[in-house]
């Protein structure tokens, strides 16, 4: 018990209640009662004075009444022999003429939580239903509901639903709405309440003399509903338009939701409702009320995945304010990075580094890594920046900036000089675990360029006895390794010192034995060990060139307007089953890639006509389109087979006209980058024949600046087929001259 | 559906828990507040999941208000249920404060009887509530009230009763803005928003139907092309000249207004409920009178002093008055003195606010006042820069600054004889500084 001395103030309590003379008046009798109501509320157990309470409940005075239910509701459970007791008085009152005085009554009677309550309270809510004023009926619809929620387990009373369906054509939205509600409880088994289409269309028109809470509520069930045919479909998202302006977010929120739920087959619709619902979903964002504002920014964040156009213009409502808490900026920032485009750029890096000195480090840090993300598309600018933040010497900062460096380096190559060169200038090394490792990635990946490598490697090592963190002393040992391979002379000694800390004295079980390994490792010679420890990686490049794809709206229409979108993108569990299915499909890409498509088209179709002209089976064919995964796996394993400047510039055409352009010849693309990136690149795939062709176009490239506006193709090819090569060479040659003679 | 309902006081001592579904326990109770409550780093979110169990909060003043569900439910609805919660709150006692929890106790458990049963909200009219909740308790009704109150609770008109008599018809009209900034230190708007309401008090016999106008550009634009005569007669209740009309970005109205008839002919006309109720709220982002031009200059003098200069310029009719004006000029942590000089008003230090707290009382249009303040910092080892934080200010104005101006409020009862003409109509506009910062 919380408080000293609880078992005195009960003996008081009781005392006091069972003295007539309090008994008498009115006024201290309530007052008592109250006191136990106060302690009951601090969690004191007052469950002792039942009898004393029990006794009370026979009042005119309604407000006792109410007090004295409320204390049965808490503690039946504990005496529900003394509660048997109480039953009776309970039962008068639900005869009571005054129809408030019914109601509470039967409220309270079905709150009771007692084995053996439903004989008692089964006749009074069946007469509940009946009753003719629709406070009673409110009252009796949910008390049904709480009736099955006592013997989850019994069979359902068929008819106790019949007139609980019965029962959604009251007069009363209340009654029609907790019908629903009570429905939905007990039917839960079976799916929930059927919405037909009768009673879909009696919801619908019913929907406007609802209160806010039981629109959202309706709003929901109907998503279980799909209209027969179109013509039903379109009155319906007519009739549900004017609540997509609702002044309540929530009904507002559910409409959308609804809105895109019914009208999944077109996406015209949805991308209309989505663009109608801006201005609401803005307002929510700059209500007055803050944890609306945060449920408003989750649900923007949630559209950005399939629109991110739709809010670009809107950018400056996402700017912080001084005053907004944490979790607000942290949202607001987050949305930031997805609206950058060419014309907001300048004035969102702005704003985000103003972000980047706030007093909480937290914030700090996130605008740094907002930065870091747009960087990926505007490098230069956001190089700027971070390598003035490092300027400012302060160690949470500097630390962020290194991890967004490291990440920024393995995006985007073409950062790579000026990060080294940032990194060599700054004097700061990080203190936590996360930058200490980002640093020495840094170091160790591209030590040939940072002069100093060695020296800031070196302080790493003398203060190995007092690291705490192991990932940090596996990190310093990879790094320290790597950049021995690229600067063997200055690294030798403090590599030699380094394994045998490791392996000697090192408590870790995890850093002795990757020391180890590479201990061994150096045995097999410098030549293997760079073979294996800078073996080609994936390219993450690609991902940055495709920029992330519009998702369509189905991936997270079912999650919008549910905690799901509170709470981060991607974490309710309804999204389970959709990333399954991912898996599948992807599990089937590499069955079928696993030996090239080609031969096991082959090997799986002999009846194919092989016997047709050789220079059909030359012709390109589409196939099933590959993965990003398949083809960067395949890109990694296979050489390049023939490489050629083609005499041509690159189109100018927006990415999708070339995409439809090559689809016309049967060369099916994967990834291109910005149509303004100085150094573009094009990915694309083919099938001729037996074979898979993969290519990749390139202009600008930095080593043959000579090449300036000329296209470099490399193609990659499995089995090999110097024809088809030929072949494809020329169809690609001929699309493109087509392309750009078309423009000049 | 919710849970249980918990109101919390700062330290964390429950001052009313209400819990409406079996699957919540008492030591909810005890979750919220050793995980949140007590926790020590900032709050991360206004939604905590603890065990399955995901609980909703906001604060009031240092009153903590918790909603506790084990269901995915919709977030926004909770959070509106909770503010709808206050608001009743409010109506009953006012501010929502320890003081006023802890006596008005059983009120609150009688509310929270009503407004949720088996954790769904039922009846959350703050005016259909007041007429069978009342503070005195034991009140004896005669049958002529009883079938009243259950005709109000259940009505189809849930807002107004039937049979309300007034010797004066008289109603009132509030617009009352909120004017939201921020400036750059170039003088640059970075964002500016006003967020407004409509408030009315009526006191009307009746079911009287009412007719709302104002300038909203979409109106004048289509009545301009019918005819501009009409329109000199109509605006003697807006008052002064100005703008022509706005642009209204959103709009939201109470649920007694006719949505079908606002979307096809944007007429705003309803039957009001009784007494007091907020017609619409609004936001405006185009073309906003900003009331307050404030012009930072700081100046670092060396590692030890700071100079600042601050120059706030009212920007609207010479012949209005601004009230209530406040600047709050934020100074480094490690200040040590400060010595101020201003023109008008009076000005102080507060350290346990890091502020410099400026406060005019009344300031009329087209003036400008001065602050200069030197700042003695005392030397530290900390790197860290000082973030400054933005110059915010308060301040009350006697016109709505979105542009905003009531055209007409026509009144019609057919039932009783009493004309529009007969109501006596007081129209009031008040602006407020929402978030109103500019940077330094």
């Amino acid at each position: 018990m919380p408080y000293f001395g609880s078992e005195e103030t009960v003996k008081d309590l009781k005392r006091a209640l069972s003295n007539p003379n309090v008994q008498a008046d009115r006024l201290r009798y309530r007052n008592y009662i109250t006191r136990v109501i106060r302690s009951m509320t601090q969690g004191l157990d007052v469950s002792s004075l039942f009898m004393e309470m029990v006794k009370a409940s026979a009042t005119v005075d309604i407000v006792q009444k109410k007090l004295v239910y409320l204390y049965m509701v808490t503690y039946a459970g504990h005496k529900p022999d003394l509660a048997l007791l109480a039953i009776n008085t309970l039962r008068k009152d639900c005869a009571d003429p005054n129809p408030m005085v019914r109601g509470l009554a039967l409220r309270n009677m079905c709150n009771l939580r007692m084995p053996g309550i439903t004989e008692y309270i089964q006749q009074p809510i069946l007469s509940g239903l009946r009753d003719k004023a629709s406070y009673v009926r409110r009252v009796a619809v949910l008390g049904c509901a709480k009736m099955h929620s006592l013997q989850p387990n019994t069979e359902i009373d068929p008819s106790v639903v019949n007139e609980l369906y019965a029962l959604l054509r009251d007069p009363d939205p209340v009654v029609m709405v907790n019908c629903l509600r009570a429905l939905e409880e007990i039917l839960r088994d079976e799916g929930g309440v059927v919405i037909n289409k009768p009673i879909a269309h009696h919801l619908l028109n019913r929907l406007k003399d609802l209160d806010s809470w039981a629109q959202s509520e309706v709003l929901r069930l109907l998503l279980r509903y799909c209209p027969r045919s179109d013509d039903e479909l379109f009155d319906i998202l007519s009739l549900l338009d004017g609540f997509l302006s609702s002044a309540h977010a929530p009904v507002m929120a559910a409409t959308l939701r609804l809105f895109l739920h019914l009208a999944a087959a077109h996406p015209a619709v949805q991308a209309d409702a989505l663009s109608r619902a801006r201005g609401p979903l803005l307002a929510v964002c700059g209500s007055a009320s803050r944890e609306l504002r945060f449920a408003g920014l989750s649900h923007v964040q949630q559209v950005l995945r399939s629109q991110p156009a739709q809010y670009c213009s809107h950018y400056k409502r996402f700017f912080c304010s001084y005053s907004e808490p944490g979790y607000i900026r942290l949202r607001k920032m987050e949305i930031l990075v997805e609206l950058v485009n060419d014309e907001n750029v300048v004035l969102i890096l702005e704003e985000l580094k103003s972000y980047c000195t706030d007093v909480s480090t937290d914030l700090a840090q996130a605008a740094i890594a907002a930065i870091g993300r747009i960087g990926r598309t505007y490098t230069e600018k956001c190089l700027d920046i971070l390598t003035g933040l490092l300027a400012l010497k302060q160690e949470h900062i500097t630390s962020a900036v290194v991890q967004t460096f490291r990440d920024l380096v393995w995006f985007c190559p073409q950062s790579t000089g000026p990060v080294c060169k940032a990194v060599e200038g700054c004097d700061e090394t990080p203190q936590d675990d996360e930058g200490k490792q980002a640093l020495l990635w840094l170091l160790g990946a591209h030590g040939e360029l940072i002069s100093s490598a060695p020296y800031l490697l070196e302080g790493f090592i003398d203060g190995l006895k007092v690291e705490i963190s192991s990932a940090v002393k596996m990190e310093l040992l990879t790094s320290t390794l790597k950049l021995f391979l690229s600067r063997p002379a200055e690294t030798q000694d403090m590599l030699g010192r380094l394994l045998h800390y490791c392996i000697e004295d090192e408590a870790d079980m995890n850093v002795r034995d990757r020391a180890g390994l590479y201990y061994r490792l150096l045995q097999s010679g410098p030549d293997r060990t760079r073979q294996i420890l800078l073996g080609p990686n994936s390219d993450p490049s690609m991902t940055v060139l495709t920029g992330r794809p519009e998702e369509p709206v189905s991936v997270w229409a079912s999650s919008f307007n549910t905690l799901g979108s509170l709470c981060g993108t991607g974490a309710g569990p309804e999204n389970l089953p959709a990333e399954d299915s991912a898996h599948q499909v992807h599990a089937a890409e590499e069955a079928e890639l696993g030996f090239g498509p080609a031969e096991q088209n082959l090997n799986t179709e002999p009846e194919e006509p092989l016997s047709d002209a050789a220079a059909a089976e030359l012709d390109l064919t589409a196939g099933p389109p590959i993965s990003h995964e398949a083809f960067e796996r395949l890109w990694l394993d296979l050489q390049v087979v023939h490489q050629q400047v083609l005499e041509v510039r690159r189109p100018p055409e927006p990415p999708e006209t070339l995409q439809a352009a090559f689809l016309l010849v049967k060369i099916q693309t994967l990834a291109f980058s910005r149509a303004d990136a100085a150094l573009w690149k094009a990915y694309v795939y083919s099938r001729a024949g037996g074979t898979l062709l993969l290519a990749e176009l390139l202009q600008g490239a930095p080593e043959e600046p000579e090449s300036e506006g000329m296209l470099l193709v490399s193609i990659k090819q499995q089995p090999e087929n110097q024809s088809a090569v030929r072949n494809f060479i020329s169809v690609l040659k001929r699309v493109l001259q087509t392309l750009s003679s078309n423009t000049s | 559906m919710i849970g249980g309902l918990f109101i919390y006081n700062h330290k964390g001592e429950v001052l009313i828990s209400r819990v409406y579904r079996d699957d919540i326990g008492r030591n909810a109770v005890d979750a919220f507040r050793v995980n949140v409550i007590h926790a020590r780093q900032q709050v991360r979110s206004p939604v905590t999941n603890i065990a399955r169990t995901s609980f909703f909060h906001v604060k009031r003043s240092n009153i903590w208000l918790a909603a506790v569900t084990k269901q995915n439910v919709n977030a926004a609805m909770v959070f509106e249920f909770l503010y709808k919660m206050c608001d009743v709150m409010t109506a009953y006692f006012g501010k929502i404060s320890e003081e006023n929890i802890k006596n008005n106790f059983v009120l609150i458990y009688e509310l929270l009887d009503e407004i949720l049963d088996f954790g769904y909200p039922q009846n959350s009219e703050t005016g259909a509530l007041k007429t069978f909740i009342t503070q005195q308790g034991i009140k004896s009704q005669t049958k002529e009230e009883q079938s009243q109150i259950t005709s109000q609770v259940t009505g189809q008109i849930g807002w107004r009763r039937e049979g309300i008599k007034y010797r004066r018809n008289e109603l009132f009209l509030d617009v009352l803005e909120s004017v939201n900034l921020l400036m750059s230190p170039q003088g640059q708007v970075l964002s500016a928003h006003v967020s407004g309401r409509v408030v009315m008090k009526s006191y009307l016999s009746g079911m009287p139907e009412c007719k709302f106008g104002m300038n909203d550009k979409i109106v004048i634009d289509k009545q301009g092309k019918g005819g501009t005569t009409d329109d000199a007669g109509k605006s003697e209740l807006g008052g002064s000249s100005g703008k022509q009309s706005i642009a209204i970005d959103d709009c939201t109205f109470h649920q007694c207004v006719r949505l079908s008839k606002f979307d096809s002919e944007r007429s705003i006309s309803f039957i009001p409920p009784d007494g007091e109720y907020e017609l619409m709220r609004y936001r405006t982002t185009k073309d906003i009178i900003l009331p307050f031009r404030v012009i930072p200059l700081v100046r670092e003098v060396g590692r030890t002093k700071l100079e600042v200069k601050v120059v706030i310029k009212s920007n609207f009719k010479p012949s209005l008055l601004a009230q209530k004006i406040e600047v709050r000029i934020p100074t480094p942590l490690n200040t040590s003195g400060v010595q101020v000089i201003c023109m008008k008003g009076k000005a102080k230090y507060k350290a346990s606010e890091n502020a410099i707290v400026w406060k005019i009382k009344r300031m009329a249009g087209m003036k400008e006042s001065q602050i200069s303040a030197e700042i003695e910092l005392l030397p530290t080892n900390d790197k860290k820069k000082w973030a400054r934080p933005p110059i915010s200010m308060n301040f009350e104005v006697p016109f709505a600054p979105s542009g905003l101006k009531v055209r007409y409020l026509k009144v019609f009862e057919p039932k009783l004889n009493y004309s529009d003409h007969d109501v006596i109509k007081w129209v009031r506009y008040i602006g407020r500084s929402g978030i109103y910062e500019t940077r330094c």
